[in-house]
Parts: C-alpha cells; sequence; structure tokens
C-alpha cells in the first residue's frame, strides 16, 4: 500500500499487517478496491468496511480459514492464480473473468455464504446502536387513482391512515412535510433531521423542485433531478460524443471513461461535496435509465443512498412521466424535447404503474439493513390523498388512528418519532 | 404522407445492381427444395422477460397471443439458461448448442460453430437459407462462429433492422428537417438513402462483396420498410421493424433456419416497469402474427417448427440489485424460462431442458449433425 494512502488508521494497520493478502483474492481484492475510493465514501462506508475486516482479524485464524475455505475452493476451479487475477487488482478485466466463468453461479453462492455468517455479527453491532428513523414517500397527484388503487404491493405489510386533507391542495406537502401552510416557509422534517444529526443523515430526493427550500440547511443531502438538467444535459452530451468518436467496447468501458464528467460547482450544489459528486456522477451514469427518466433517478438514487449513506430520515417525491415519443425513443442519449416536435405529454397511467413497483423496491431495499428493521417509520403518502400507508413499528402512534389525521399532526409525530 | 409505391422506392434508390446469388434455374430449384422440407424458426422472445410477467398465473395477462397459442403447441415448463446472462451470448448459446463466454457486447463470434454453418455446409443449402434477423444491434456476428473450418462462408445472414432504424431517426433529427421525426415520409427517405449508400455500416452482412446488396435481397427489404412505415398501427419500435423483414424474409426467400432476434423488453433497463410489460405485449403480438405468417404462408404451413423462448430472465423483486431493471444477478428469475414449440404435438413437459437443446433439436429437425455440442435433442419435439 501506498505511503499517501488516506485510509482510516485503523483500516491501514490491517492493510500493512497483510490481512487482504491472506483472503481469498476475488474476496479482498474487491474490497481492496473500493477503499482506494475512501475520499469518496460516505461515512457509513467507512464504517462497514472498518469493522468488517476488524472482524475478520479479530476472529479465530482457524474459523476464517474454514469461512473462506469453500471460495478458496471455488477460486481454484475457476482458475484464478498471480496471472489471472494480479495481487490487489480489481478491473474490469477481473469482472469479465467472474462473469464469464461457468463457476461464476457457484461462486456468487460461495460469497453470499460467507456474507451470511458475517453479516449477523456485524449487524448486531449496528442494532446495539439502532434509533428511530424515518422514511416518507410521496407520489405525485395527477396519477390516475385513489388510494384503494394504491401501494398494491406493500399494503399488507402496515395499514392506512385516513387523513384530513387541506382546503387548499397546494399546502398538502408543506403542512405534512413542514407542519405549515406554504407562505410560512418553515423548514421541512428532513432539514431539521440535517441540522440535529450527523452529515449525510437526512437526504431529500425528487423528480421536481418542491421539497426544495432555499433556506435548507446546508447539511441536508438535497438531489433534484430536475435541478440537475443542466449537467444531465452534459452526460448526455458527452456520453453521445464519446460513442461517436471513440471506441469503446462497452458499457463498462464508456463508464471507465465516464468516471471524470463529475459535476461542476454551477451544476448543482452537490458538486461543493466531493462525497455527493462522485455519487451524483456514479447514479446518473449507472446505465439504469436515471439519466433518461425522473423516476427512475429518483428510485435508483434512493436505493444507493440506502446502501450507501444509511440516512435516518429520507424523503422521496416522485413525479410524472413523460410519454416516450415516437422513433427518438431509439434514441437513448438525445434530448426528446428537442429531437421531436411532437409535443411533450404526461403518461399519468404509465407512471402510476412504475411507482407501484418502485414503492416496493424502495421499502425492501431499506429493511434489508439493520439499522432500519424494528425501528423505521415509512410513511407512503400520495399528494392531495385522504389516506396515507404506514409501514412502522407497533409503537408508531398514527397506527393507532381512527379518525381522520390532520398533515400537522402527522407532521408533529414524525417529529417526536426522530425526537426533533 | 403521399403514397411511396415500391416502384418509385426502388428507382429513389437507384437499385441497379445484377442478381449474384444464384443463376436463376439454380434459384428456383433451391426455392423448389427449400418449400417442400421441414423449416425452423427460432424466436428469441426477447431482451429479458421474467417468468413472472408471462407464464407466472400473474403474468398471463401479457402475454395473450402466447397464451392463445400455448394449447396448440407444446410447452415446455422449465427452460434452463445455464450460461452467461448477456443478450449476445445467451443467444448464441441457444445457436450454437455450447454455453457461450465470449465478449458479452457482441465483438467476437460465438466461439463454437452455429447451427446455420453446420445446416448449410452439410446439405448445401444457398446464403438465401438461413437469416438471422436481429433487432439487438450488437449482434452482427451472430450468423457464424469462430470455427475456421465453418465460419461465414457458411453463416447466416444477419440483418439488425434496429441499427437501421437508429441510423435514419439519426439523420432525421440532426438535419431537423420539417416535421422531423414526426413525419414518417422523413424517416422512410433516410431509411432509403441508409440502404441505397451506407447499409454496411449499420449492420447488414447479406451476401455481401464489396459493400453491395444483391438485388433481391433490396427489393425485399426494402419492400419490409415501405410496409413498416405505412403499417396500420403506426410503428415505430426496432421489434416491428424486425417483424416486418422476418416476414419479407419468408415471403421472398422461405429460408428453412431463421433467427427471430425481439428485444425492445430490454426497455427495462430505463426503470419504467409499463414500458417494459408495454413492451411484452407488443412481442406477444409479433409472435402472434409470426406464427399467423406461418400458417398462412404455403412455403412454411403444416412443415415448420417455431421455438419461442426467453434468451434470458430478468432479476428477481427480492433481494435483487434492482429487480426488473437488470439481468445479471444469476437468480431463478434471470435463468428459468419456458419454451413453446410451435407445429410439435401439443402438450405440457415438466422435463426441465436448456436453452443449448434448441440446436441439438434443430439440428434432428433440418437433418444434419451438429458436432461436438452439450445439448441434447428435445425428442418430445421431435417425436
Amino acid at each position: 500500500m501506498a505511503a499517501e494512502s488516506k485510509l482510516s488508521p485503523a483500516l491501514q494497520a490491517l492493510v500493512d499487517k497483510g490481512l487482504f493478502d491472506r483472503l481469498p483474492p476475488t474476496f479482498s481484492t474487491f474490497f481492496f478496491e473500493q477503499i482506494q475510493e475512501w475520499d469518496t465514501l460516505f461515512p457509513a462506508e467507512r464504517s462497514y468496511h472498518e469493522r468488517l475486516f476488524a472482524l475478520i482479524d479479530r476472529s479465530d485464524t482457524a474459523l476464517v480459514e474454514k469461512l473462506f475455505e469453500p471460495l478458496r475452493r471455488v477460486e481454484q476451479v475457476m482458475g484464478v492464480n498471480e496471472r489471472s487475477w494480479p495481487r490487489r487488482h480489481f478491473t474490469l478485466e477481473q469482472v469479465d473473468f467472474l462473469n464469464r466463468s461457468p463457476h461464476y453461479p457457484e461462486w456468487r453462492k460461495t460469497v453470499a455464504d460467507i456474507f451470511a455468517q458475517l453479516d449477523p455479527l456485524l449487524e448486531a453491532e449496528v442494532a446495539r446502536k439502532g434509533h428511530a428513523r424515518l422514511v416518507v414517500v410521496v407520489a405525485p397527484a395527477e396519477l390516475p387513482v385513489g388510494p384503494d388503487r394504491m401501494w398494491l404491493r406493500i399494503r399488507q405489510h402496515g395499514k392506512r391512515i385516513p387523513l384530513e386533507p387541506p382546503e387548499d391542495v397546494a399546502d398538502y406537502l408543506p403542512l405534512l412535510l413542514t407542519g405549515a401552510a406554504r407562505k410560512d416557509g418553515a423548514h421541512s422534517i428532513s432539514a431539521m433531521c440535517a441540522m440535529a444529526k450527523e452529515p449525510y443523515a437526512a437526504w431529500s430526493i425528487e423528480a421536481g423542485g418542491g421539497l426544495s427550500d432555499p433556506g435548507n440547511p446546508s447539511a441536508l443531502v438535497a438531489l433534484s433531478y430536475d435541478k440537475l438538467r443542466e449537467y444531465r444535459a452534459r452526460l448526455t452530451n458527452e456520453v453521445t460524443h464519446i460513442l461517436k468518436t471513440q471506441e469503446v467496447r462497452g458499457p463498462r468501458q464508456l463508464l471507465a471513461k465516464l468516471k471524470e464528467l463529475k459535476i461542476r460547482a454551477s451544476e448543482g450544489d452537490v458538486g461543493r461535496d466531493p462525497v455527493l459528486a462522485e455519487f451524483t456522477r456514479a447514479t446518473l451514469l449507472s446505465g439504469n435509465g436515471t439519466l433518461l427518466i425522473n423516476n427512475t433517478f429518483v428510485e435508483w438514487s434512493t436505493v444507493q443512498a440506502v446502501r450507501r449513506a444509511r440516512p435516518s430520515a429520507t424523503v422521496v417525491s416522485f413525479g410524472i412521466r413523460n410519454k416516450i415519443k415516437p422513433f427518438t425513443s431509439l434514441l437513448i442519449y438525445a434530448d426528446q424535447e428537442t429531437a421531436n416536435p411532437i409535443p411533450t405529454q404526461m403518461d399519468t397511467l404509465g407512471t402510476y404503474v412504475d411507482l407501484e413497483i418502485f414503492y416496493q423496491y424502495i421499502w425492501q431495499e431499506f429493511e434489508k439493513y439493520a439499522e432500519y428493521r424494528h425501528n423505521t417509520a415509512y410513511l407512503f403518502v400520495g399528494e392531495g390523498m385522504d389516506e396515507m400507508l404506514a409501514i412502522a413499528p407497533a409503537d408508531f402512534p398514527l397506527l393507532a388512528a381512527a379518525q381522520p389525521v390532520k398533515l400537522g399532526q402527522v407532521f408533529g409525530t414524525m417529529k417526536d418519532w426522530m425526537n426533533l | 404522407m403521399p403514397a411511396l409505391t415500391k416502384r418509385r422506392f426502388l428507382q429513389l434508390a437507384g437499385l441497379s445492381i445484377a442478381p449474384r446469388i444464384l443463376p436463376k434455374r439454380l434459384w428456383a430449384a433451391a426455392s423448389r427444395e427449400a418449400q417442400s422440407a421441414r423449416k425452423v424458426i427460432i424466436v428469441t422472445f426477447g431482451g429479458g422477460v421474467r417468468y413472472s410477467e408471462t407464464f407466472a398465473p400473474e403474468g398471463v395477462h401479457n402475454i395473450p397471443r402466447l397464451v392463445d397459442m400455448k394449447p396448440k403447441g407444446l410447452f415446455f415448463k422449465s427452460c434452463t439458461n445455464a450460461g452467461v446472462l448477456s443478450h449476445y451470448n445467451s443467444t448464441g448459446s441457444i445457436l450454437t448448442g455450447n454455453w457461450q463466454r465470449v465478449d458479452d457486447f457482441g465483438f467476437q463470434p460465438p466461439a463454437t460453430p452455429t447451427i446455420f454453418e453446420y445446416y448449410r455446409k452439410q446439405t448445401g443449402a444457398g446464403p438465401s437459407d438461413a437469416w438471422a434477423i436481429a433487432t439487438n444491434k450488437s449482434f452482427s456476428l451472430i450468423g457464424s462462429g469462430a470455427d475456421r473450418t465453418l465460419g461465414q462462408p457458411y453463416g447466416a445472414n444477419v440483418v439488425l433492422p434496429k441499427q437501421l432504424l437508429l441510423e435514419a431517426v439519426e439523420g432525421v433529427v440532426k438535419n431537423n428537417a420539417g416535421a422531423g421525426v414526426a413525419s414518417r415520409e422523413n424517416v422512410l427517405q433516410h431509411l432509403e438513402t441508409i440502404l441505397s449508400e451506407g447499409y454496411e455500416g449499420v449492420g447488414w452482412t447479406i451476401f455481401k462483396a464489396g459493400g453491395q446488396l444483391d438485388r433481391t435481397v433490396r427489393n425485399t427489404l426494402t419492400h419490409a420498410l415501405v410496409e413498416y412505415i405505412n403499417g396500420p398501427e403506426a410503428p415505430s419500435s426496432g421489434d416491428e421493424l424486425t417483424f416486418f423483414i422476418a416476414r419479407e424474409v419468408m415471403r421472398e426467400f422461405s429460408p428453412r433456419l431463421m433467427l427471430v432476434n425481439f428485444w425492445d423488453m430490454d426497455v427495462a433497463h430505463w426503470g419504467s416497469y409499463s414500458l417494459y410489460l408495454q413492451a411484452i405485449t407488443k412481442t406477444d403480438r409479433l409472435t402472434g402474427m409470426l406464427w399467423e405468417e406461418i400458417q398462412s404462408n404455403p412455403s412454411y404451413k403444416d412443415r415448420t417448427t417455431m421455438l419461442v423462448l426467453p434468451e434470458l430472465g430478468r432479476d428477481g423483486d427480492i433481494n435483487a440489485a434492482n429487480g426488473f431493471l437488470n439481468h445479471r444477478s444469476g437468480d431463478p428469475s434471470c435463468r428459468n424460462m419456458w419454451l413453446l414449440a410451435m407445429g410439435a404435438a401439443p402438450g405440457e413437459i415438466e422435463r426441465p431442458v436448456f436453452h443449448v437443446d434448441l440446436a441439438a433439436t434443430t439440428a434432428e429437425l433440418l437433418g444434419f449433425k451438429a458436432g461436438e455440442i452439450t445439448g441434447r435433442p428435445m425428442r418430445e419435439i421431435l417425436s
């Protein structure tokens, strides 16, 4: 390891004592490569890496050998050696090597088995430090269905809470998220959480710009598909340019070329924070339609935020997807607005179908992690609707509501739940 | 838009190249033989689709045509892709009978020979008798394998309709002419230009030598393009053009062996479940239309086996990276597919079969030997 390493002292010490070199190469090199990006890892990621390798280091050597023995056997059959797998390198070639190996399914299973043994130990540490968390998922007002047709894939896990919407629908979200009418300009629940907790603890992820508040504290991570328009346009143009002018073998090679296309400070507030700048770049260039479709950006950003940053409070707001225009939809990296003179139309029914599965994916993603299990209140809200879905521990007060609840009351409950 | 006749289009395109494939009398003889023999069409119901959105109870409403066809065909409940979960390798495995592990994005031919090569070399079938019509634009090398004793001289004609369409649309958008792509005539004009001038760069490998398309082939493709653009349902997708070209190739050449690769449902990568479902239903419709064409075309009726299967699935909703968006987890949702064999005795088969078994089965159906392959013939189809 180079002397200029920026790893934490604890992890650096483990590297120096050769821990990574003693582990099976396909396991250790992946993580070794990950921690090379130390500067752009979230605190939760850094903590995970430190705890994982500290656990392996302090465990009985014989047990560790036994744990990794099946993986060593698979690696041998796969032909992993110094030549095919240079020490401390995990490149695209290694990814291809794994993917194309006839033993890839076996390798995956073996790695999964290893984590099935390690994760409960790591999660027990997390659970001991558990605290209340909050997730609010907002659906746009234009959906063509009522609450009886909402959240169908997950509603069996929670309870539909009757709400008393305000007379002015423009106040619906402000009352829910700030406890006050729009004109009052109060801080949102996520902004309050950002001010009260550690960095990257509160996220606001949205398709439009409705959640944005000029007075938001800088500690709030605020991602908006709309507000990243300039950056998205630049990425789109760069991708087109690279595809047309350079030899790119495939998406992975393309991603490698795009690694340097970081967001500029002028293209969004997240550009000022190197961790968030890299997060945004990676999210937009993940190849999952995040550049193209607003709600895909919202869903994938949320999933990535959960995996990487483990926020305490997350407010997610979807929008309406536009209809895909004939012919120009073939041009993935073209601006549909300018490429086709046909007027843009909202696809409200398509959006409804899209979101029904995204609610499930988002809820599932949170629940994969010990930080969220048994202590998180999930509120699924449709703007303007007189019901919401709550999935929460039994002691979440709103679960007992029998009469329609005012949105200000929902805000108050969230605030109490988060100890703000 | 004003009607564009085939004659006018041919004039516009300046098609004056002499036929070069076969002398006419041999052509006629070959055509007669081809029309009387058994034929196989492999349809990859693709781009990646899960059981749960197709033949699972909760998915059948997405595929009304296949549901209607199923009782008339032989349905294999379990057809497994045990190979690499990329479109190119998966389709290559179907066509070679061996699990392919080459470049995922089509920069290498399959490592072992395809059924096209075995078929053509052993039977002496001409170049018009084996075709691959593929929406996936990275499939230009799918028509023949890397084995030098066989290879391209015996391979299939490969047509990549979506790439053609992409080039045309891109041209319209760049020129920003009039109503742009809102005008089908604009798109058609660009399609014409590409076909007459620059097809080599967009994936055609049809009988080509020196970059010239055979006249008969070009006429056939031209007719398909005109039909496509003027279609009553205002088609605009790559799979729809693939269908029109496949149908035209069937009508003009009656090939005995053909791959039709549908791919639009890979739009799932964009992260829109509704677009994914729409693509499934569209592919279902096109597959049904292909079977209708087989039933109404005397060269195919009662002598054709159409093998329909997804080349791969997509990640499951539980514990996967991002569910339907991807197909890389290797979980059962990615690997466990179905196979519908039309033209075989009706029934349902519980016995698990594999994607590589299609090559061996096709070899038996068409009467050639497929070399050393992993797959085994599906006797249920042959009986």
